[in-house]
């Protein structure tokens, strides 16, 4: 059996110095670089043993952090599309150029995307005649940023939580435009309860399926129903709780998940982004996880 | 020349009027005392009492803006204010420190300076006890920068007031209001030549129209750190910086923070004349009619 990497799932909790911003304003001085902030989340990664790391997501929680730099959206309370939506440049691939200076050579690289049908989900539309247009154009942008990620990244996630409330029947087409010639392997990640959809899930085309086993662990028999032809990221430690579990509860969880999955689980990972949790929860979670995995490898 | 959809707000402070549309009230002027931090209390008196000789002439309302930024000047600058300003004389706080804003504070209320106090100003690095502070002794107006520092444009500013870009637990403008500060003026907050400088100027407009606030900015800090400027041009670098001012009366805004009261001499005819080709074109084409105290009314 490969061993199973411990990954994340995209983002991670940082307490941002504004007062220290402000400070930088009134003296003109330049605004200290983001770096530091990714950096900390990234060193608390690597700290922790992780194997797949992402930039920590800490400039804007995910909708935000992608509709800030397309064409056609606007951020007002909540993000509003006012104009067709369109690429603009790089989202998010600087940040993960710097990340990979940061992090030793033996450490893998996560790229995330959060995807098209929760980003129209989640805007205000005051453009387009009906929502699937917007979800399709979200996707052509983002197919231009999956391409430009590919060159520095070692895997490719996007980020669809609304799938677990509504699987449009388009959902497939949106992701396909996405990983369509997409040179590293790519991951979906839907968390959420699932158990509805997963039929759609499995005819996804990526290599990897990531969900939240830990806070929903009724999806492993759900998912028993199924063949399981695609590799598998195990929710294995809870985003939605700041409880911190224990190695042995980690590790039980995962061997329950083998009977079922055996060696399509690659990546065990937490059920979603970190970034709600308090960051010392965050890396003991993280350090508990990588824990689990070395029993788990038999280490 | 344009005139705004939405409602403008005219606020008071201490009989000093800030906002509405464009050519209505005179546009206001901050002059930095204590610009270096060090107070000249002497210098200061007579460069006060020039700035508000000025305000007579020209019609355009005067607002000291006291720079404090050490714990130990507090209460001298504080005793300065309420002895030598006119009683109803409006005024500016503008500090940078948390503590020393917490002082401030509770000094202006001791002395019963809140009523004629502009907290300067509101921003996304308010802490806690300056939150408490600020509910405790609650100044009459206050001063919002709309600095965003994932979002430097027009919309990053308007983002900023709205839910403080996911810097703050809520918007600027609510967390004001929440601290019962009922008068807000909207700061665009200028930035260094090159990080977007133009868009404080060009966001006033866009912020007036979206929520009827008296707005405005201290673009002169913009020629302040412009390098070529004092490279090559260093003659010219007051009048830059005094006419830079210009543009905030062009576009619309309200208040100008114009840096150092020194400046005073050079600013308010300036400002009084802009104001003056404003308040005609928007008299005529759209009849805003220029307040009693608008310059127009002083000179023509």
């Amino acid at each position: 059996m490969e061993k199973i990497k411990t990954s994340v799932v995209g983002s991670y909790p940082m307490d941002i110095d504004t007062l220290g911003i402000m400070m930088d304003y009134f003296d003109q001085n330049e605004n200290k670089s983001w770096n530091n902030y990714i950096k900390t989340a990234v060193d608390d990664m690597v700290k922790a043993g992780i194997d797949i790391l992402s930039d920590g997501q800490t400039r804007d929680p995910f909708i935000q952090l992608f509709a800030r730099k397309l064409v056609g959206c606007r951020i007002r309370d909540r993000v509003e599309v006012v104009d067709k939506i369109r690429y603009n440049g790089p989202i998010t691939v600087y940040d993960q150029k710097y990340v990979r200076t940061v992090i030793p050579k033996n450490k893998m690289l996560k790229g995330v995307i959060t995807g098209p049908f929760t980003l129209s989900k989640s805007c205000i539309n005051m453009h387009y005649n009906d929502e699937k247009s917007m979800a399709f154009d979200f996707a052509y942008a983002l197919k231009q940023e999956a391409k430009k990620l590919e060159k520095h990244v070692d895997i490719i996630s996007i980020d669809e939580p609304f799938f677990s409330n509504e699987m449009p029947d388009y959902g497939k087409e949106l992701i396909e435009i996405i990983t369509e010639k997409i040179s590293c392997p790519t991951m979906l990640h839907a968390c959420g309860d699932v158990s509805s959809i997963i039929p759609d899930l499995l005819e996804m085309p990526v290599d990897i399926l990531s969900h939240e086993f830990k806070a929903s662990p009724y999806l492993l028999d759900d998912f028993r129903k199924y063949s399981f032809s695609k590799g598998l990221c195990l929710g294995s430690v809870r985003s939605d709780n700041q409880v911190v579990e224990s190695v042995e509860e980690i590790v039980k969880h995962i061997r329950k998940a083998i009977d079922i999955f055996g060696d399509k689980i690659v990546q065990i990972s937490p059920d979603c982004g970190q970034r709600l949790l308090p960051r010392e929860n965050a890396y003991e979670k993280l350090r508990n996880l990588v824990k689990a995995g070395e029993i788990i490898n038999g280490r | 020349m344009f005139s705004f959809t939405k409602k403008q707000e005219v606020l008071d402070i201490s009989g000093i009027k800030i906002g509405g549309q464009p050519g209505e009230q005179p546009t206001v002027l901050f002059g930095g005392a204590f610009f270096k931090g060090i107070p000249d209390f002497k210098k200061t008196e007579k460069d006060i009492q020039n700035m508000l000789d000025l305000s007579k002439k020209t019609g355009n309302s005067s607002i000291p803006d006291f720079f404090i930024k050490k714990e130990e000047d507090v209460e001298k600058i504080i005793d300065f204010i309420g002895n030598t300003l006119p009683k109803n004389q409006p005024f500016s706080v503008d500090i940078i420190e948390p503590t020393v804003k917490i002082k401030v504070l509770e000094q202006l209320d001791k002395k019963n300076l809140l009523n004629r106090t502009i907290y300067n100003s509101i921003h996304i690095g308010i802490t806690e006890k300056e939150r408490k502070a600020l509910k405790q002794h609650t100044p009459d107006m206050a001063i919002i920068v709309a600095f965003n520092p994932k979002d430097k444009s027009p919309d990053g500013k308007i983002e900023v007031l709205e839910n403080g870009a996911h810097l703050t637990d809520k918007g600027l403008l609510a967390i004001a209001d929440e601290l019962g500060i009922k008068k807000v003026l909207v700061d665009t907050a200028a930035l260094a030549p090159g990080d977007n400088s133009g868009a404080a100027i060009s966001a006033i407009p866009v912020i007036k129209e979206e929520y009827g606030l008296p707005t405005g900015c201290a673009i002169h800090n913009v020629v302040e750190k412009s390098t070529w400027l004092n490279k090559y041009f260093e003659s010219a670098k007051k009048t830059v910086d005094v006419s830079s001012n210009v543009n905030i009366v062009l576009f619309g805004g309200d208040f100008a923070i114009f840096g150092p009261i020194e400046n005073a001499d050079l600013v308010f005819p300036i400002i009084a004349w802009q104001d003056i080709l404003v308040s005609e074109y928007t008299e005529n084409y759209f009849g805003v009619k220029p307040a009693e105290s608008h310059p127009r009314r002083k000179f023509f």
